[in-house]
C-alpha cells in the first residue's frame, strides 16, 4: 500500500499544513484507529504551540507505512483548555507521548488511562508547561511537592524493592520499583526523567548550526544518529541537497557508531550481565580500539562533529584504508569471541528464555530497533524510509523470533556483520567531490526517521521565516522502549533484571531531552 | 609445643588472608588481559577503611553494630581450629567437623542478621538469598566431610589431615578424592564465589554476600571484609592441604620443617587461588533459580564419596 492509496481508503481530508493532514480533534481517535487497521501504526506524537498564529495548540500523530512514508494527522485545539479524546484508549503506543504533551504543553488527552505526570517530578509546580512559547527557558520555578503515586501490589509475601535513582555502577540515574514474591517479579515500574536538559526548548530560536551542539549531546552514545536525524529534517525543510559523497560518508559514520555500540553491548551483556568476564574484557578492548580510531578519523572519540547539516566529516583515502584494516582485525577477533560465547552453555543458558518480549507486545507498545527486531518485527528505517545513501546499498534487515535476551544478542551479532559490509560497500562506492554543501536554513517543516543503533529516531523540525528553529520535536527510541520493561520484567527473577536491562541498553538522557 | 604450633597455624592464616584475596584478584585481572592491582592492595584497603568514618543508619539496632564482631570472631575461630599448615597439633575435640560447621554457620547467621537489621531492601534481599543457599550448602558440606571422616577414622579435621598425610597421597584414596571434589563445590558456595555469587559485581540486584555488606562502612566494613578474606583463606588452605598433604608441620618439629611447612602453605594457597581465579574467569554465574541443581550435584558427589568410603570399610 502506498501513502496515496492509504489516504484515499481512509478518506482523509485534503487540507494539509506543514505536511500534516488536518482533522477535527473529536475525530482524531477514529482516524488513528483506521490508520493502524490499514497497516500504518502510530510511531510518534508531538505538540506545538500555535497561539502566535491565533489558533491555540496543535497535536500531531505520525503513522508509518513501511516502504512508503508517513501520514501525519494534525488537530488544532483551543488555546484555553486544550484537550482532545485520548488515543491511548485504543493505541498503547500513544501512552507516553500523550503524557509528555500534557507535561510540555498542558494538552489534556481526555480519558487517558494513566494521566500521571511523566517528565515533571514532584518538585515542579502544577501548571508548568515549559514548551509553551510564553515560558522563558531560564524561568526559576518555586519548589513544589506534587504527589506521584507509584503502582503497588498488595498481598501476602509481596515485597517492594526500590532501586535507584543512584546506582552502584557508573550509570545514568533511574528509579525502578519492583514488586516481588520471593525472587519472582510480579510488577515493575520505572520512574525516569532525572536528566532533563531542556534541549527541545533550548534549540528554539537558534539556527540549525547553533542548535547542533545541543543535538549531539542528547544521548552521549549516539551523537551521529541524532545529528543525522536532525540534519535530515533540517535539509528536507529547507530544501538543501546534500552531495553524494557526504551521503555515503553519513552511512560510514552511522555504521561505525553502530559497530562500536554493538561491540559494547555484546561485551556488556555477556560480561557484566552474566558475569562471564571474558566477554567484557574482550568487548571493551575492541570498543576502546574503535573509539581511538574515531578520534583519529573524526577528532572525537564518540564521533561528535561527524555529521553536520548539509554534509559530513570527510575522509582521506589513507584514513579509509586504515579504517578498513582496523575493522578487519576487529571482525576477526569478534568472530573468535562469538564462537566462544555461543559455545559456552552457561552463557546461553542465562540468555535464553530470559526477558521475553512477545511480538504482540512489541507491536502494541510501538517498540523500536533491536527490541522490535528481536521479537520478530521486521522494521528498520534504513530500508523502510531510506535516508543518506542507504537506498543504494540495500540493507539486509536482521530479525530473530524468540524475543528473549539471546535473540537481542544474536540481532546485535548479525547486525555487526551487516554494518561491516555496509561500511565496506559505502567506502567502495565513495564518489569524488565535496562532502559539504552550504546549509542555508529556509522556512519550512519536515519529518525525518533515522535508524540509530538503538532504534528509530523521529525528528520533526519547523523552521521559521528568519531561518531559526521554531519547534524541534525529537524522539529517541528509548522513549518508546522504556515502557517495555513492564512487559519484559514480570515473570523473571530479580537477579536476572540487570541482564534484561543490558539487553535493551536504553538511554536515560535520550528519553529526557 | 603442639599448642604453639596450633597458634602459629592460625596466625599464618590470619596474616596471609588479605594476600590470598589480592592474589585471586590479580590472577583474575591477568586472565582478563588487565594489568591488575598489586597483590598487597587488600592490606592497604583494610587499613584505609579502618581510618574512615562509619555511617550507621538510625534505623538500626545493636545487632547491626555487633554483627561484624561476631562474624569476625567466627572467622578467627575457624582460622585457629581448622588445620592448614600443621597437622597433629590440635586435640580431637577442637577441630571436630561439626564444631567447625557450627562456627561457620554462626558467622553466616550474624552476617544475615546484620544485613537485615538496617532494614534496607538489598540487605534483606541478600540475607534471604544467603539463608536459602546456606540450607543447600549444609548437606553437601556434611556428606563430604563424613566421607573423609570415615577414611580417616576420626571426626576431627586435624585427625583426617594427619591420616591423609600418613598415606603416600590422598589422591590414591578414591573416596577421599571424590569427597574433595564435593568440598570444592562447597568452598565456592560458602565464600560467595562463582558460579553461586559474583564478588566483583556492582549490580546490587544480583548480589548475595555483598548485598548484606552494603550498609556497612569504615571500620565495621573492614572487619567484615577481613572476616570473609579469612574464611576464604581457611577453606582454600584446608582443601589444598587435604588434596596435597605434603610438607605439613607435624611434631616432632624441626626448624627446616617449620620453614618448609609455611612455604608449602603459601604455595598451596597460591595454587588454590589460581584455580579459583581460573574458575571465575571461565565460568558463567548461574541463574539463581538453578542453584538447587548445583548443590544437588555437590551433594551427590559427596554422597558417592561417602558410599565409596563405606564400601571400602566393609572390605
Amino acid at each position: 500500500m502506498t501513502i496515496d492509496s492509504l489516504r484515499s481508503s481512509l478518506r482523509l481530508p485534503a487540507l494539509t499544513l506543514f505536511g500534516a493532514t488536518v482533522v477535527p480533534s473529536a475525530e482524531l481517535p477514529a482516524y488513528a484507529d483506521a490508520c493502524a487497521a490499514h497497516g500504518a501504526p502510530l510511531v510518534f506524537m508531538y505538540g506545538t504551540d500555535e497561539r502566535a498564529a491565533g489558533i491555540g495548540f496543535a497535536v500531531h500523530a505520525v503513522f508509518a507505512l513501511p516502504g512508503s512514508g508517513f501520514v501525519t494527522l494534525r488537530s488544532v485545539l483551543p488555546a484555553e483548555k486544550p484537550s482532545y479524546p485520548s488515543l491511548t484508549r485504543t493505541i498503547m503506543a500513544a501512552h507516553w507521548f500523550e503524557r509528555l504533551m500534557q507535561d510540555q504543553f498542558g494538552i489534556i488527552a481526555e480519558g487517558h488511562p494513566d494521566p500521571r505526570r511523566l517528565i515533571h517530578h514532584e518538585n515542579v509546580p502544577e501548571g508548568t508547561y515549559p514548551l509553551r512559547k510564553d515560558f522563558a527557558w531560564d524561568a526559576k520555578l518555586p519548589h513544589a511537592d506534587v504527589p506521584y503515586p507509584m503502582h503497588r501490589v498488595e498481598g501476602r509475601g509481596v515485597y517492594e524493592i526500590p532501586v535507584g535513582p543512584i546506582h552502584a555502577g557508573v550509570i545514568e540515574p533511574g528509579h525502578f520499583r519492583f514488586n516481588v514474591r520471593g525472587e519472582r517479579i510480579l510488577s515493575l515500574e520505572g520512574k525516569l526523567f532525572f536528566t532533563h536538559k531542556g534541549v527541545e526548548k533550548l534549540v528554539e530560536g537558534k539556527t540549525p548550526a547553533e542548535a547542533l551542539p545541543f543535538i549531539e549531546r542528547i544521548s552521549g552514545d549516539m551523537p551521529v544518529a541524532h545529528t543525522l536525524a536532525f540534519a535530515e529534517a533540517v535539509e528536507r525543510a529547507s530544501c538543501i541537497s546534500v552531495p553524494k559523497r557526504a551521503r555515503m560518508l553519513r552511512v560510514v559514520w552511522s555504521e561505525l557508531e553502530r559497530i562500536t555500540m554493538h561491540l559494547f553491548d555484546m561485551g556488556n551483556m555477556g560480561g557484566n550481565g552474566t558475569g562471564f568476564t571474558f566477554m567484557a574484557a574482550q568487548g571493551f578492548r575492541m570498543v576502546e580500539e574503535m573509539r581511538r580510531m574515531h578520534a583519529s578519523l573524526a577528532g572525537h572519540r564518540y564521533l561528535r562533529g561527524a555529521v553536520t547539516p548539509g554534509g559530513a566529516h570527510d575522509l582521506s583515502q589513507e584514513a579509509a584504508a586504515g579504517m578498513l584494516r582496523t575493522l578487519a582485525r576487529i571482525e576477526r577477533d569478534m568472530k573468535d569471541v562469538l564462537k566462544i560465547a555461543y559455545g559456552t552453555d552457561g552463557l546461553m543458558e542465562r540468555f535464553e528464555t530470559t526477558g521475553v518480549l512477545s511480538r504482540a507486545a512489541a507491536l502494541a507498545y510501538g517498540a523500536r530497533g533491536i527490541a522490535a527486531r528481536a521479537s520478530g518485527v521486521d522494521t528498520d528505517a534504513r530500508r523502510d524510509y531510506p535516508y543518506a545513501a542507504y537506498d543504494e546499498l540495500a540493507v539486509n534487515v536482521v530479525t530473530e523470533k524468540a524475543g528473549d535476551v539471546a535473540a537481542r544478542f544474536k540481532v546485535r551479532a548479525r547486525e555487526f556483520e551487516e554494518s561491516l559490509r555496509l561500511v565496506r560497500a559505502a567506502l567502495a562506492a565513495l564518489p569524488e567531490g565535496k562532502a559539504q554543501a552550504p546549509a542555508i536554513a529556509k522556512e519550512g517543516a519536515a519529518l525525518a526517521a533515522v535508524e540509530s543503533w538503538r532504534g528509530t529516531i523521529y525528528d520533526w523540525v519547523r523552521i521559521g521565516a528568519d531561518g531559526r528553529i521554531d519547534r524541534a520535536a525529537i524522539s529517541d527510541p528509548s522513549f518508546s522502549n522504556w515502557p517495555l520493561f513492564g512487559e519484559i520484567g514480570p515473570g523473571n527473577i530479580v537477579p536476572d533484571f540487570p541482564l534484561c536491562n543490558k539487553s535493551l541498553n536504553l538511554s536515560y538522557s535520550g528519553t529526557d531531552l | 609445643m603442639t599448642f604453639f604450633l596450633a597458634i602459629l597455624d592460625g596466625l599464618i592464616v590470619l596474616l596471609l588472608a588479605p594476600l590470598t584475596v589480592g592474589f585471586v584478584r590479580l590472577a583474575k585481572a591477568r586472565f582478563q588481559n588487565r594489568r591488575g592491582a598489586p597483590v598487597y592492595l587488600p592490606y592497604l584497603t583494610l587499613l584505609s577503611l579502618m581510618r574512615k568514618e562509619m555511617t550507621v543508619t538510625k534505623h538500626s539496632s545493636w545487632v547491626f553494630a555487633a554483627a561484624p564482631f561476631f562474624v569476625l570472631a567466627s572467622a578467627i575461630a575457624l582460622a585457629f581450629i581448622v588445620p592448614t599448615a600443621a597437622a597433629g597439633v590440635l586435640p580431637d575435640f577442637a577441630s571436630n567437623l561439626f564444631l567447625v560447621g557450627g562456627i561457620a554457620a554462626f558467622g553466616s547467621v550474624f552476617l544475615a542478621m546484620g544485613g537485615m537489621d538496617a532494614a534496607s531492601t538489598f540487605g534483606n534481599m541478600g540475607a534471604s538469598r544467603e539463608m536459602t543457599l546456606a540450607a543447600f550448602v549444609e548437606p553437601a558440606f556434611y556428606m563430604g566431610f563424613s566421607a573423609l571422616a570415615l577414611v580417616g577414622g576420626t571426626w576431627s579435621l586435624d585427625g583426617i589431615l594427619r591420616h591423609l598425610a600418613s598415606l603416600p597421597w590422598s589422591a590414591g584414596v578414591p573416596a577421599a578424592s571424590i569427597a574433595l571434589v564435593a568440598l570444592v563445590f562447597v568452598t565456592l558456595a560458602e565464600n560467595a564465589r562463582y558460579p553461586v555469587d559474583n564478588p566483583a559485581t556492582h549490580l546490587e540486584l544480583t548480589m548475595v554476600h555483598e548485598a548484606m555488606l552494603l550498609e556497612y562502612s569504615g571500620p565495621s566494613l573492614a572487619l567484615l571484609e577481613y572476616a570473609s578474606a579469612v574464611k576464604l583463606t581457611v577453606m582454600l588452605g584446608l582443601v589444598a592441604s587435604l588434596s596435597l598433604p605434603f610438607f605439613l608441620i607435624q611434631p616432632p618439629v624441626t626448624a627446616l620443617g617449620l620453614v618448609l611447612g609455611v612455604l608449602a602453605l603459601i604455595a598451596k594457597l597460591a595454587l588454590a587461588a589460581f584455580v579459583l581465579a581460573f574458575i571465575e574467569s571461565t565460568f558463567v554465574k548461574m541463574r539463581f533459580y538453578r542453584m538447587q541443581e548445583y548443590f544437588s550435584l555437590a551433594f551427590i558427589v559427596a554422597l558417592a564419596g561417602l558410599l565409596l568410603a563405606l564400601i571400602s570399610m566393609t572390605r
